[in-house]
């Protein structure tokens, strides 16, 4: 097959222009979605209405950031972790109780959330460094399946909500200065695409949009440290002790002093992770951050692309949007079958297995494909 | 005196309790029938780690299963219950049978991630299949034994129940031992154990046998379920606690130990009931279970009876 563009070198400048090309369509996509779909967009296919809302979408965002924290636990460094729910459970009830009782504002609680989590992630990593392999998966999940009953507590329990869970008392009102008004404004005024954006925001739209530029923010901060994190001798250590762990002690690998940092990092993402969420819904529930959370982002891990970047971000927009779908399926094509409830986690479920038999390194090994075959790259060796 | 009353104290122990022989007997006794519902799980668990060397995180859901066709044969059939609890281990063991088969085989067994992370789908998509078809109502389900306590010393019984949970796990384990040490399908599985390169070598036909493994395995979970659902109420959730309290017995015993994995599950449910009555901790009964499984796993990784594997570099 001939490849649709003509091969370029890497770090080329018809390369780098490529790269530039590809990052402003994508900062566009970014900027423009939150007004496309403030009235949320809602295709009817076959017969069933289903939708694509602004909360959705930053919940997904959300839950991006926590699938990227598990990726560099157990994506990277090989260390099987079904208990990330913990980490991220921990990071939303900080920001819940921080903001509640202590009336401090959303992002004001990372200050406490990434120190807080990292420590309590590398405490944790001491005890996993004697447990290998699947004994450490068993502990974790067992960990993951505690969570709710530490928050049900008599002792923390008024702190906490206890079973009611915890509704955070703050808005997130968009400040005078944000111009979210004047764009919507603007792009309606756009001819053509201009009829999917609204005349004028809501209060409520506004809200969500606010808070959708913030999650977006604060996730391309983590993607942004996580990627500079891996790309240099720590994620080579990691990546050479989950490939070979006695390769990488031979090779001067402190293999400890590596495995807990990355359960150190692992945890504080997972713990902003769980700020983002409380921050989307402003409530938080203890039943929200059980085990279940744990196997979907794993699921979510797998979808996507274990030890990828890019795999985090499809993990996310997957265990999000497949069951909220699944459940908008009202009648399954050519019968009257109902995808409701249970069936979300089924389809999910089901992918899963399907991606690991036809597709292991999950989509985004996928994506890279077809991009290296529509716009291929000759590697060249590196300069000195 | 003082000091210790005052530790006790932030426990909130009292003397009384602690002194009160009875309701240790009586807390005793019931550990012993959690820990032998705990010791069969366990028991599926390991069969799987021994012969294929991981976790089966769907254990819990096959056993799930199995409970839910013991309701049909039981409740909505009308058959004993005895005689439906067999029938739903066998149906269970040729569900396990054909999952094995589809799911399983197809991936080379020396490569555990990938296989660990399928037995996760499998455990949603039973889950919520068992959702699906029985729905989230709760319903109780009839027990194999006898109401009422032959034994009593005040508010300790010793119930036909106990005895009976207690006795099956025994007759499982004996049956167990006879099977893999006196039949040769129980060899094969025994040397596919040890080495499936060597046994495929001579002539074992190691896929029937891991086929074999797992039935007989998804057998011991649902018999294990029939046990512990009685006292509780059935619905779809309720094998994931049982999963928990089971993976943390076979922890406890080293995950490729038989033996491990009965003693593991009976000092689970020991541990929990004691523990969360004599420090008050009702809430905490899982984390006294992630407890153990964390303390154990510290001082010795492969747990109690667990063979170290030694790695050839």
């Amino acid at each position: 097959m001939t490849a649709a563009m003509g091969v370029v070198a890497a770090g080329s400048r018809q390369h780098r222009r490529r790269q530039i090309i590809g990052w402003a369509l994508f900062a566009l996509v970014v900027a423009l979605i939150p007004f496309l779909i403030a009235d949320t967009y809602s295709p009817t296919i076959f017969g069933n209405r289903y939708t694509v809302g602004l909360g959705n979408l930053s919940q997904a965002i959300g839950l991006m950031v926590a699938i990227l924290g598990l990726n560099i636990a157990t994506g990277y460094s090989g260390q099987l972790s079904l208990g990330h729910s913990f980490f991220v459970g921990s990071g939303a009830y900080l920001t819940a109780v921080l903001v509640n009782d202590f009336h401090w504002s959303y992002l004001a609680t990372l200050g406490v959330v990434v120190p807080g989590l990292f420590l309590f992630g590398v405490l944790f990593g001491i005890p996993a460094l004697r447990i290998q392999g699947l004994y450490l998966g068993l502990l974790t999940f067992a960990v993951a399946a505690v969570f709710p009953s530490i928050i049900r507590l008599d002792e923390v329990a008024d702190r906490t909500g206890g079973s009611n869970g915890l509704l955070i008392d703050s808005d997130l009102e968009a400040p005078t200065w944000a111009p979210l008004e004047k764009v919507t404004e603007w792009l309606h005024a756009i001819p053509g695409v201009g009829s999917r954006v609204p005349e004028g925001l809501t209060d409520r739209q506004e809200e969500a949009v606010y808070k959708y530029f913030l999650l977006v923010m604060v996730a391309l901060v983590c993607f942004w440290l996580v990627r500079n994190i891996l790309a240099g001798r720590v994620g080579r250590a990691l990546v050479a002790i989950r490939d070979n762990p006695l390769g990488a002690a031979a090779n001067g690998v402190n293999l400890p002093a590596y495995k807990t940092l990355s359960f150190g990092i692992s945890a504080a993402v997972g713990g902003v992770a769980g700020t983002m969420l409380a921050m989307h819904s402003g409530f938080v529930g203890p039943d929200e951050f059980g085990f279940s959370m744990a196997i979907l982002l794993i699921v979510g891990l797998i979808v996507g692309g274990s030890g990828t970047l890019h795999g985090a971000v499809v993990g996310g927009l997957a265990i999000q949007f497949v069951p909220h779908w699944s459940s908008q399926t009202q009648t399954l094509p050519g019968t009257d079958v109902a995808l409701e409830g249970p069936y979300g986690t089924a389809i999910l479920g089901g992918l899963l297995i399907v991606i690991i038999f036809a597709l292991p390194g999950g989509a985004s090994h996928g994506f890279r494909k077809i991009k290296s075959r529509l716009m291929p790259v000759a590697p060249q060796p590196p300069r000195g | 005196m003082g000091s210790l009353a005052s530790v006790l104290g932030v426990f909130d122990i009292s003397l009384d309790k602690l002194s009160d022989g009875e309701l240790w007997l009586a807390q005793f006794f019931r550990g012993l029938s959690d820990g032998a519902t705990y010791a069969s799980v366990a028991l599926a668990l390991v069969m799987i780690y021994k012969s294929t060397g991981f976790i089966n995180f769907a254990q819990g859901s096959l056993a799930l299963l199995g409970v839910y066709l013991v309701y049909v044969f039981s409740v909505e059939q009308g058959l004993p219950v005895a005689v439906a609890v067999v029938c739903a281990m066998v149906a269970s063991a040729a569900v396990a049978m054909f999952i094995e088969r589809v799911f399983i085989r197809p991936f080379p067994p020396d490569h555990v991630l990938p296989l660990v992370i399928v037995t996760l789908g499998l455990l949603l998509i039973i889950d919520s299949a068992v959702g699906i078809v029985w729905g989230f109502r709760t319903r109780s389900l009839p027990s194999m034994f006898p109401r009422g306590a032959p034994i009593e010393w005040g508010i300790a019984q010793l119930t036909w129940r106990t005895i009976g949970n207690l006795g099956t796990v025994v007759a499982v384990v004996a049956l167990l031992y006879l099977l893999l040490s006196r039949t040769k399908v129980g060899l094969a599985f025994r040397a596919v154990s040890s080495n499936l390169e060597s046994a495929r070598l001579v002539g074992i036909r190691v896929g029937p046998t891991l086929g074999f493994g797992w039935a007989l395995a998804a057998a011991i979970g649902t018999l294990g379920g029939a046990l512990v659902v009685p006292d509780l109420l059935l619905e779809p959730s309720i094998m994931l606690r049982v999963l928990i309290f089971s993976l943390a017995a076979a922890a406890l015993g080293g995950l490729d130990s038989m033996a491990g994995a009965v003693l593991g599950g009976l000092v689970v449910g020991l541990a929990r009931n004691l523990l969360v009555t004599f420090l008050d901790l009702s809430e905490l009964a899982l984390a006294t279970a992630v407890g153990v499984i964390l303390v154990v796993l510290l001082v010795r990784p492969t747990g109690l009876f667990g063979s170290t594997r030694v790695e050839r570099v």
